[in-house]
């Protein structure tokens, strides 16, 4: 059947989420892992995976699992996975982060936790890769935000297994000493393949769409679009190079820094398409949104320069911390939180509205929202986050702890804006809902059949 | 997107004294969605140009150096309809009794203007509406209030058109 209906696991995804992005933000501002202890130490391990895997995977899983359809206009593959793949994401991040405060002294470790978290992890994100493919696929002919979501589904499957093979060496499970040199070695590229390689490649690819749409502009692939696409390809067949160079014993230092040029480049030629999208706009009143989306953006092409700017004064060791902070906080969560602002408020008017449209008065999407309010959460955001790199530039610990506490109070804050929508609590008085019907629904699915 | 052509050479056919019409309708017949048709034969065979033209196929003919003649039928591409399962022959429609010009309204104001004017029509009447995109959150809406549609996006791909014929009762859910 053509066509896209609500996902009706998605916003659990979404909750899921933004506890985990709470919880690693608050064991931040605690003192627990980076900066207060070295990168490398179990429990920086442990507030990196909560980020990565507890909020930004599951964000992505879950917005994939709603647009993916929207994109291929037709109904998901195997739609009755979204919650095993949510649950199985939660179990296996749980044994993962409690094997690394195992590492880290915090808790008793046993040596199965790690390899068994990494099993679960990677059966969740395969399944999810399954789903997403499997929809995309026989949805000829491909469009450009189909082509990078395919795209990035490759990295992930090879995040996750480097990761796995990680787990081996880590829990003490075996000695070989391959698998220590790959870990000692290629962190950072498997860092690159879920950051980059994943979640960059699919929201640049999404948000062709998603800006285009929200800005009223029109979807033209662009030769500069597809140039981004081959360069992030071009980026990633050559960390994988480097992955496997390391994993043979003969780490190369090239790989990397090439990848992230290359990648970076492609960051440009992608500002430039953001550019044309919102310059052809025909809609001249810009949302809160798509203004907090531009302004990740911006933070993304940032995270480039200073990655440039760090190879010219030959400070690279220095400044790799900064920069990844800025992508993982500035880009891909301000671009997370932005769009979450929307599509939040979109799904609940669709979910509580849908079956009554044209039927009753109802409330604009944009009135399920206070975007003043809205606005001032996501300046405090942005303008913590870029305190917090300069912090971290300029090395200062204690104080990149206590901004971290003014973004902790802005993404709490938002949570509870998206709370609030979702009680359609803003909603105009003549389009209210009978009482208790939002409010038994905040982030698990109706059972009424209208989602799938 | 390179075209990909079947290849049929009716010259040993005619030589036979044979006739090759129906050889060349049945290989017609198997060809894939999308697929054209590469035509070798001793004379430009004009009456097929007809028969192929209105079976959707535009032809180009190119002389061979022998005096015979390559003729490549290429299917003119179509945009693909995409109609909801409830849908029952769509070209015995009535002609629309509302048109909407809805693309310059943002997501999802169309879909609230849509199937607010369905509300208003009685039961067999249709609605012709334009969109700047594919309603693929509509879709569902219409057919499980019992609407049948029926849409494509134009020919270069800017507005989306969609049919929508009003049901008896609606399938509330």
């Amino acid at each position: 059947m053509p066509g896209a209906t609500l996902s009706r696991w998605t916003m659990s995804y979404f909750a899921a989420a933004l506890i985990c992005l709470i919880a690693g933000l608050a064991m931040t501002a605690s003192g627990f892992g980076y900066p207060s202890v070295p990168m490398n130490d179990p429990a920086s391990l442990v507030v990196v995976h909560l980020i990565a895997i507890g909020w930004l995977a599951q964000l992505f899983a879950g917005s994939l699992l709603q647009f993916v359809p929207v994109i291929a206009s037709r109904q998901l593959r195997s739609p009755h996975l979204a919650l095993p793949i949510l649950l199985s994401a939660m179990a296996g991040l749980l044994l993962l982060l409690t094997g690394f405060m195992g590492l880290a002294d915090v808790a008793p470790l046993w040596t199965w936790m790690l390899p068994a978290g990494g099993i679960l992890l990677t059966c969740s994100f395969t399944s999810l890769c399954w789903t997403v493919v499997g929809t995309l696929l026989p949805a000829r002919p491909y469009t450009l935000p189909a082509k990078f979501v395919i795209l990035g589904c490759l990295p992930l499957i090879g995040a996750a297994l480097v990761g796995l093979l990680f787990t081996l060496p880590l829990s003490g499970l075996t000695g070989d000493p391959y698998l220590i040199d790959l870990v000692l070695a290629a962190g950072p590229s498997h860092a690159y393949l879920g950051l980059v390689g994943w979640m960059t490649i699919t929201a640049i690819g999404v948000s062709y769409r998603l800006l285009a749409m929200f800005l009223l502009s029109p979807e033209k692939t662009r030769r500069t679009s597809r140039t981004v696409g081959w360069l992030m390809a071009g980026a990633l067949a050559v960390v994988i190079c480097g992955i496997v160079l390391d994993g043979t014993g003969s780490p190369a230092g090239w790989p990397l820094p090439a990848a992230i040029a290359a990648a970076g480049l492609a960051v440009l030629l992608y500002a430039l398409d953001i550019r044309w999208i919102y310059r052809e706009r025909k809609r001249k009143a810009v949302e809160l949104n798509v203004i907090a989306s531009l302004v990740a953006v911006g933070m993304l092409v940032a995270c480039f320069v200073l990655f440039a700017a760090s190879i010219l004064i030959g400070n690279l060791a220095g400044m790799v911390m900064p920069v990844a902070y800025l992508f993982v906080f500035g880009w891909l969560t301000g671009l997370g939180l932005g769009q979450l602002y929307k599509i939040v408020a979109f799904m609940t008017w669709l979910e509580f509205y849908g079956p009554v449209l044209g039927r009753m008065a109802v409330p604009r999407v944009q009135e399920l929202v206070n975007e003043r309010r809205g606005a001032i959460w996501f300046s405090l955001y942005f303008g913590a986050t870029a305190a917090a790199t300069v912090a971290l530039i300029l090395d200062m610990p204690d104080m990149f702890r206590w901004i971290t506490i003014a973004q902790l109070a802005a993404v709490g804050a938002l949570v509870f804006e998206f709370v609030q929508t979702r009680r359609l609590a803003m909603a105009p008085a003549a389009t209210r809902l009978p009482a208790g019907i939002a409010a038994r629904r905040l982030f698990l699915p109706s059972f009424n059949g209208r989602s799938s | 997107m390179t075209q990909e052509f079947k290849e049929l050479d009716v010259r040993p056919i005619l030589r036979n004294g044979g006739e090759p019409f129906e050889a060349i309708m049945t290989a017609v017949g198997a060809l894939q969605p999308g697929q054209g048709l590469k035509l070798f034969a001793p004379f430009k065979p004009q009456p097929l140009y007809r028969v192929m033209d209105a079976k959707g196929f535009d032809h180009d003919v190119v002389e061979l150096d022998g005096g015979d003649f390559e003729v490549r039928f290429t299917p003119r591409l179509e945009e693909a309809v995409a109609l909801s399962e409830n849908a029952v022959s769509p070209e015995l429609w009535a002609e629309p009794s509302v048109e909407l010009d809805l693309s310059d309204l943002d997501p999802p104001e169309p879909m609230q203007r849509i199937l607010a004017e369905a509300e208003t029509l009685g039961a067999g009447e249709v609605i012709f509406a334009v969109l700047a995109r594919e309603p693929v959150f509509l879709f569902p809406e219409l057919t499980r209030r019992g609407h049948q549609w029926v849409g494509n996006f134009d020919r270069d791909g800017s507005a989306y058109r969609i049919m929508i014929r009003v049901g008896t009762g609606a399938v509330n859910a």
